[in-house]
């Protein structure tokens, strides 16, 4: 039996694959943007995000990666670089200048940057360029262009881009430019402070930055003062101390500019994390600018120095991302895509936050409906026990009988009345208006139920569910009662149940006693297949009856197009529908004894 | 399990081995196996193949000899007519088109010409098959006497007129999808209503039944209870003052008109998505069963995977994305529920491929094509055309349910969908919930009783 669980599981890795392979799918077919739609569509401009967070947000989903193979490390971004860096280096006027000679010329460098910009096939590219009122029209759309594409060629771009810039042949202009394509292609350069939760792997890359910093800037600060010195020193011990975080900003407000001498020591030459982490804050706070990541258009060659340094420095600090070893960049042709990331979000379970304006954690969002709708769907279980198996055995002891045809058929008609129909009339008949008014027409608790006593709740919450677990009973009745029936009639037929009655035994105890537990054990298997509906809920149902279950999650996340949690949601139902077919057939096993798996797995494979 | 397999191995006999069967038969059956006989002596085809189609008659015959006991299944056989007819006939009964319109000496034929000229394309097929019904109705009694002169037995001659009328359908869609063909609907715009009212002495029109048309709203009237009919003083049209049998929409549309025009929607939804879904997983389902090996592991895994995900929030997820509209619902339906028919083909296949006439048709150099489609497939089918009613069934449902959510049938088309919806944003209108759900109802029933009926006449051993 072991090896078949195993074998089993085995044999759940392709098909999760597959699965993964068919929610990356939809998420693809998922019209617009794809990114947009993922970081929520109209969330950013009504949120008024700035465009760096929304980089940010692209960079952590990893939706600047291509789809399912990665080659960009192996691209030679040298004349993109080129190119990108020519066109930022100049103001919008300078570019629309010499767009017609550019177009003309027969230089082979110019003519390639030319093919370049033609092949990003910018908006209406001839008409704007032969239209000198439009031209500076066209050399916008270009820069922005080419901003796009230093964005989403960021991480691989670097390399060559770093080699331009550091070259001594490359001219003042070429210089600016390239500073201002890494810009665009690099997200936040430089790190001043620590994560929420520190780590010891950011402390190479803050103490770089503010070494570059302090390097520069310490002549304009004085020597302190022992006092002050040992002032500082107080309040920082403070600081660690203290948990809250608002305290610690309060305390960190009453310093002064000239104190951070003191920090940027304690920075650079104390121990513990914790400490680093407090004193790289408190230099973020009182210095606003410490490097610089960009140059304006009519930079001196001072400032352009500075800023290369900057970026020199931020570039040896990551060489390993920017140019991985050979081994590496293979690796990375079939990891560092949106494809393998999101397999690998999903097997760890880590879906993320919904798209919507919220911004909740997706699990728990699925963990809020699951609560709802299990106990549910667990009672409509119940109730289609208790209806269905004693009308099948009613039946089967009845056999052709005119009570077994009229269960039959009357089973037969509610089989035929889709759930939501039922639900519907049922809400109609016995909720709406004043005509009957038994049962309440939405939700799951009264106004308030949150104060009442555990009984009172408990029948609040009963007197609510009693419409909806008639509907998600209905459908599976039928069939349940009509499972049982074989079932009983199967058993009945057995040897055994002859010679009980042979024996004399009354035939309710041949019944009750011989064929039922019998009888009972096909039934009981189809527990487990109860599994995906109590995680799934029923989507109409759920709605109809305004229960914020798992169906209502679904619908709604469809409808408010909030992708991650679609992508959840059809991803923890596939796989609690592969756990439940395997407990079903495993709980054949252990309930009868009679069956096993040897010599099973030979004629499935 | 060993219950379970015992019972397969049993079951499957008289659908799976129809040869084996008929030299079973008892004397009763010789008398039709005399008939065919005769018939194909006389029509003087090859032998090998009268002998297939007499053994493939005698099969029907016994599947609709057992269909027959089964009274409840036998009316609802007979309660599917006046549901097509109500899809087929939908302009005759109701439309806000005059059949025959006089006004002073002229007379005009507007329903005649509207007809042509549909919103939906569904109408429009449904309409030529409206046009077509009764030249082919005559053409089939013609030939109905010929053949029977010619001793073609009943079934086969209702079968080869099905498929004429299904031609003549798509030669007709297809002859007048043309504008040039149709006449020009130059009426359309043309309201018949007004002067015609004011001046009853010099004209006459000559409704259909219900003189209320499925995308004609009236905004004076809306959401009116059943048996609603206009106060005289607030008439604008000959039509108006005719009673809403059902009530009418938020629009003031009727919503008997749109009941009938609801029936095209639905059954085409249900047939064209069970078509799609049948013929893929046949053909997937044969695949995987005959040649085995990978391609079957292959092919079992997609099923596998397929039948994961959950059928309806997945054909939710998919219509979202790609667009609701009922073409889109079809093949979405059609895309995502074949993984169990292919199972259940793939099984058959499984079992007849080991029987000999396969050995013996591939030792006569057939191909395996011909061997799947034209040996295997006819033997090992019916269990997935027993699902066909209950597939309409559920794929019935399925739009319904989608229009409810408003993932369907896009507003200005009638369904019965978009009326449960208007229904259960407000209860207040209450006909609009009720005649909707009991026109499912009755509907669903009878598909699932034929197919119950069906199930039992091929496959006794399944009878419930």
């Amino acid at each position: 039996m072991w090896t078949y669980i195993v074998r089993r599981l085995i044999l759940m890795i392709p098909t999760l694959f597959g699965v993964t392979i068919v929610s990356f799918l939809i998420m693809q077919m998922a019209p617009g943007d794809p990114q947009l739609a993922q970081l929520g569509q109209g969330g950013m401009a009504q949120t008024g995000q700035s465009r760096e967070a929304y980089l940010l947000q692209k960079r952590d989903l990893k939706l600047d990666k291509p789809l399912i193979l990665n080659f960009r490390y192996f691209f030679d971004y040298d004349e993109a670089d080129r190119v990108a860096g020519y066109f930022l280096g100049r103001t919008d006027q300078q570019i629309a200048d010499e767009l017609p000679a550019m177009a003309e010329s027969t230089d082979p460098a110019v003519k390639r940057r030319f093919e370049f910009l033609r092949k990003m096939k910018i908006y209406d590219f001839d008409a704007r360029l032969a239209d000198p009122q439009r031209r500076v029209d066209l050399a916008e759309a270009i820069r922005s262009y080419l901003k796009i594409y230093c964005e989403d060629n960021g991480v691989y771009a670097v390399a060559d881009a770093m080699e331009i810039l550091t070259d001594e042949n490359s001219s003042q202009r070429m210089k600016i430019g390239m500073i201002h394509a890494l810009d665009n292609m690099v997200v936040e350069p430089f790190v001043y402070t620590y994560s929420r939760h520190p780590s010891a792997k950011e402390t190479p890359l803050i103490e770089s930055t503010w070494r570059i910093w302090w390097d520069r800037a310490k002549g304009t600060f004085p020597r302190l003062d022992p006092d002050r010195e040992k002032w500082c020193a107080g309040q920082f011990n403070e600081m660690v101390a203290e948990p809250s975080r608002a305290k610690q900003f309060e305390i960190m407000e009453g310093f002064d500019r000239d104190d951070m001498r003191f920090f940027v020591e304690c920075l650079l030459g104390s121990s513990t994390l914790k400490e680093k982490a407090i004193a790289s804050a408190v230099l973020r706070l009182y210095i606003s600018r410490p490097l610089r990541s960009t140059v304006p258009l009519n930079a001196d060659a001072q400032q352009v120095r500075e800023v290369t340094e900057n970026w020199v420095a931020h570039y040896d600090a990551r060489i390993s991302v920017y140019h991985p070893e050979l081994v590496k960049k293979f690796w990375y042709i079939v990891s560092d895509t949106q494809y393998a990331h999101m397999v690998w979000r999903l097997v760890t379970f880590d879906f993320g936050r919904s798209a919507l304006k919220t911004r909740e954690p997706v699990g728990q969002k699925i963990w809020d409906a699951v609560i709802v709708t299990a106990p549910l769907v667990l009672l409509a279980e119940v109730v289609i026990y208790l209806v269905a198996v004693p009308l099948g055995i009613i039946c089967a002891v009845n056999r052709a009988g005119s009570v077994d045809r009229l269960i039959s058929l009357a089973l037969f008609f509610l089989y035929s009345i889709p759930p939501f129909v039922a639900g519907m009339m049922l809400l109609l008949y016995f909720s709406f208006g004043d005509y009957l008014k038994w049962f309440p027409m939405l939700g799951l608790h009264s106004i308030g139920a949150e104060s009442y006593g555990w009984w009172h709740y408990l029948t609040d919450y009963l007197w609510h569910a009693t419409l909806p677990v008639i509907c998600l009973s209905l459908f599976s009745l039928a069939g349940m009662a009509m499972y049982s029936r074989s079932s009983m009639l199967d058993v009945v037929a057995q040897d055994y149940i002859r010679t009980a009655r042979a024996k004399g035994v009354s035939s309710t105890m041949v019944i009750m006693k011989h064929a039922l537990r019998n009888a009972l054990i096909p039934i009981i298997t189809l527990f487990a297949g109860f599994l995906p509906a109590m995680l799934g809920g029923s989507v109409l149902i759920e709605v109809i009856f305004g229960i914020p279950g798992m169906g209502r999650l679904s619908w709604a996340s469809i409808e408010q197009k909030d992708f991650p949690t679609l992508m959840a949601l059809i991803y923890v139902q596939a796989i609690v529908v592969m756990i439940s077919i395997l407990l079903t057939d495993l709980l054949y096993v252990v309930v009868d004894p009679r069956i096993s798996f040897e010599g099973q797995g030979k004629s499935t494979a | 399990m060993t219950r379970k397999k015992k019972k397969k191995k049993n079951q499957k006999r008289p659908a799976s081995a129809p040869k084996s069967n008929l030299s079973k038969q008892p004397a009763a059956e010789s008398v039709t196996l005399e008939k065919n006989t005769l018939n194909t002596t006389e029509t003087s085809t090859p032998v090998a193949s009268a002998a297939d189609q007499m053994q493939g008659e005698a099969y029907l015959d016994i599947v609709w000899r057992q269909f027959k006991k089964n009274r409840f299944a036998l009316w609802s056989l007979w309660l599917l007519v006046p549901i097509f007819v109500m899809a087929i006939f939908a302009p005759a009964i109701a439309s806000n088109q005059p059949f025959l319109f006089q006004e002073g000496g002229e007379t005009i034929f507007p329903w005649f010409r509207a007809i042509f000229h549909t919103e939906e394309v569904v109408d429009f097929v449904f309409n030529m098959a409206m046009i077509g019904f009764f030249p082919v109705l005559l053409v089939g009694l013609l030939l109905n006497r010929f053949w029977r002169n010619r001793r073609v037995p009943g079934r086969r001659r209702l079968a080869r007129v099905l498929v004429l009328y299904v031609a003549v359908m798509i030669a007709l869609t297809i002859v007048f999808s043309f504008d040039a063909l149709r006449p020009s609907n130059k009426y359309r715009a043309r309201t018949f209503t007004e002067e015609e009212f004011r001046d009853p002495e010099n004209t006459r029109a000559v409704y259909p039944l219900i003189p209320f048309g499925p995308i004609e709203q009236d905004i004076s009237a809306k959401f009116k209870s059943p048996g609603y009919r206009k106060p005289l003083d607030q008439i604008e049209g000959s039509n108006d003052h005719f009673i809403h049998l059902f009530g009418t929409d938020n629009t003031g549309r009727d919503v008997f008109t749109q009941m009938i025009y609801g029936t095209r929607i639905s059954l085409t939804v249900g047939f064209v998505a069970v078509g799609i879904y049948i013929t893929i997983g046949i053909i997937v389902g044969a695949i995987a069963g005959y040649y085995g090996g990978r391609t079957d592991m292959l092919i079992s895994r997609i099923i596998e995977i397929v039948m994961l995900f959950p059928a309806f929030f997945l054909i939710l997820t998919l219509v979202a994305l790609v667009g609701p509209s009922i073409y889109i619902i079809m093949v979405i339906i059609g895309l995502t529920r074949w993984a169990p028919i292919a199972r259940l083909i793939r099984g058959e296949v499984l079992k007849q491929r080991s029987i000999d006439y396969v050995a013996a048709a591939s030792a006569l150099g057939a191909s395996n094509g011909r061997i799947i489609f034209r040996h295997i497939l006819p033997n090992a089918m019916s269990p997935a055309l027993v699902t066909i009613p209950f597939g309409v069934a559920g794929a019935i449902i399925t739009e319904a349910g989608l229009s409810l959510l408003g993932f369907g049938v896009r507003p200005p088309t009638p369904s019965w969908g978009t009326l449960l919806r208007l229904g259960s944003e407000n209860y207040e209108y209450w006909w609009l919930v009720v005649i909707p759900s009991v026109a499912m109802f009755v509907t669903v029933t009878v598909f699932n009783l034929v197919g119950s009926g069906m199930r039992d006449a091929m496959d006794p051993r399944l009878r419930m």
